[in-house]
């Protein structure tokens, strides 16, 4: 498939994070390039494999700039300036809202503090376009204990991109779902990664086949012997070995030989 | 559920009845009592006189125990609202003497006891409510690029607010528990307490029984009403979070 990888917009130099005598984390380095494709706003989706316990959270938290790793740097934009806390949105597990504000207000939150400022007009014009795109225009007026866990994890990916944040990291996104509701936040995925060119959206899953399927680059977090932490032990660039963007991806036999190296990895 | 309950009621008010009580007034004497008691000329005056010092004291306390509560959020004012909590231990009868040397009549005296009484109280409810904030909600204020007191304002007072109103509704059982006792030191205002204690002292065990159960049912329909608002200002308490 043709494509082009342009400028770095996130990279992790060096990261090491140490508790105590601990070491959780050891020499993360990687980048997200911005990839191009003609016709296409092309965004990046990057997965983060590894087995439980291993410090995908932990990775996940210096990412978004909730903590400070011990040693290296986080950088991210075409400017690579280092990440600060609000810069990336995260859509957790469990898929956190305001229980106390209706999924209109839950939406109106993520314009309210956009850097771009609206009037309540255009907010609520946008958010009358994404819901009835995201198929959440019924459920305006709702409270988010009256949704499905689907629907409100739809509205917590919303609620991130109508911040404007271009990166958004998502914790599990196909946990706890049925086949029919992966299929659906595949496809919202998908649509939140083309919705704009520096849409870069990394998912920290379980569900090596899910995650991979829709990403471009899978990154193996893992121990190596005889050292301390984990680290990226692999990286899979799917858009070389011609496995990304294809609708047809579960059936590739390639891709079925990637998803069991994959494994054995872990 | 409801008729289960009603059922067992009557069965022991039957019950009751039957056995004649012994140094217990009949509930039939009682009720003759409750009857005689709400057609007294005073009796509005007295339970006026009572609720409007627990709505008082209630107010005033709410305000001091938010107060002190949101401040321990600093830590600077941690140790305060420890101590706070921990006052729970200490006696009003022993404090009495203080107070009538600080305050300058006996609306005052039962004011300042009555919000010395609940105060503790509150600020215990409340800090378990802020406590068990989970910090997701605080990473997801900062995803959202919200400064420290916006995410204050939406998380810890506009998130919290009906569990505020809950604490408030279950702590007002124990201002009206405290409403009786206060009521005594200054009896001059009158009030559910003073009728009590004055029944006590001439061993009307009838209209003694007859008041309690006045105190009683005022109790359990304010619980009600208040349980009530709090689903009509917060109708998202009634919502049960969908797993599926």
């Amino acid at each position: 498939m043709n494509y082009t990888k342009h400028n770095v917009l996130l990279k992790a130099d060096g990261v090491n994070l140490q508790y105590g005598d601990k070491q959780i984390l050891r020499d993360i380095n990687f980048s997200i390039q911005d990839i191009h494709r003609p016709e296409v706003s092309q965004g990046q989706v990057v997965s983060l494999i590894g087995r439980s316990g291993i410090g995908k959270t932990q990775l996940f938290k210096i990412l978004a700039g909730l903590i400070k790793p011990t040693s290296g740097i986080v950088t991210i934009e075409e400017d690579q300036h280092p990440v600060a806390a609000g810069e990336m949105g995260i859509v957790p597990q469990h898929y956190v809202l305001f229980n106390h504000r209706t999924i209109y207000h839950n939406l109106k939150i993520g314009l309210d503090n956009a850097a771009v400022k609206l009037s309540d007009d255009e907010k609520k014009r946008i958010i009358a376009d994404y819901a009835e795109t995201f198929e959440l225009t019924e459920h305006l007026k709702k409270y988010p204990a009256q949704l499905s866990g689907g629907q409100r994890q739809r509205v917590s990916i919303i609620q991130q991109v109508l911040t404007g944040n271009k990166f958004i990291l998502l914790d599990e996104p196909f946990s706890g779902l049925d086949i029919l509701m992966i299929d659906k936040v595949i496809k919202l995925l998908l649509r939140v990664s083309t919705l704009h060119e520096q849409n870069t959206l990394i998912i920290v899953s379980h569900d090596i086949e899910n995650a991979a399927a829709i990403s471009d680059t899978v990154w193996i977090l893992g121990t190596e012997e005889g050292k301390p932490g984990a680290t990226i032990v692999k990286e899979y660039d799917l858009c070389k070995t011609d496995l990304a963007w294809r609708p047809d991806i579960h059936t590739n036999p390639d891709f079925i030989k990637l998803i069991q190296e994959i494994k054995q990895q872990l | 559920m409801l008729f289960l309950m009603i059922a067992e009621a009557v069965l022991a008010l039957v019950a009751w009845q039957l056995s004649g009580g012994g140094l217990i007034p009949t509930p039939v004497k009682v009720l003759q009592s409750l009857g005689a008691i709400v057609t007294e000329r005073d009796f509005i005056d007295n339970l006026f006189s009572s609720l409007s010092l627990t709505i008082k004291g209630m107010a005033i306390s709410i305000i001091i125990a938010l107060v002190i509560s949101y401040l321990s959020m600093i830590p600077f004012f941690h140790p305060i609202s420890r101590f706070v909590v921990k006052c729970r231990y200490l006696t009003l009868t022993g404090l009495i003497f203080l107070f009538t040397l600080w305050t300058q009549n006996g609306h005052q005296l039962k004011i300042s006891l009555l919000i010395f009484g609940i105060v503790p109280f509150f600020v215990t409810s409340l800090l378990a409510v802020f406590e068990n904030i989970s910090v997701q909600e605080f990473e997801l204020c900062t995803t959202l690029r919200m400064n420290s007191w916006k995410t204050w304002l939406e998380v810890v007072i506009r998130g919290r607010l009906d569990q505020v109103f809950e604490v408030m509704r279950q702590n007002f059982a124990i201002a009206w528990l405290m409403i009786t006792s206060v009521e005594g030191l200054s009896m001059s205002e009158g009030g559910l307490g003073v009728m009590l204690i004055k029944a006590n002292k001439y061993v009307q065990l009838e209209k003694v029984f007859g008041t309690l159960v006045i105190i009683f049912i005022l109790g359990v329909l304010f619980d009600y009403i208040l349980g009530k608002m709090r689903h009509w200002l917060f109708p998202y308490t009634q919502l049960q979070i969908r797993h599926s």
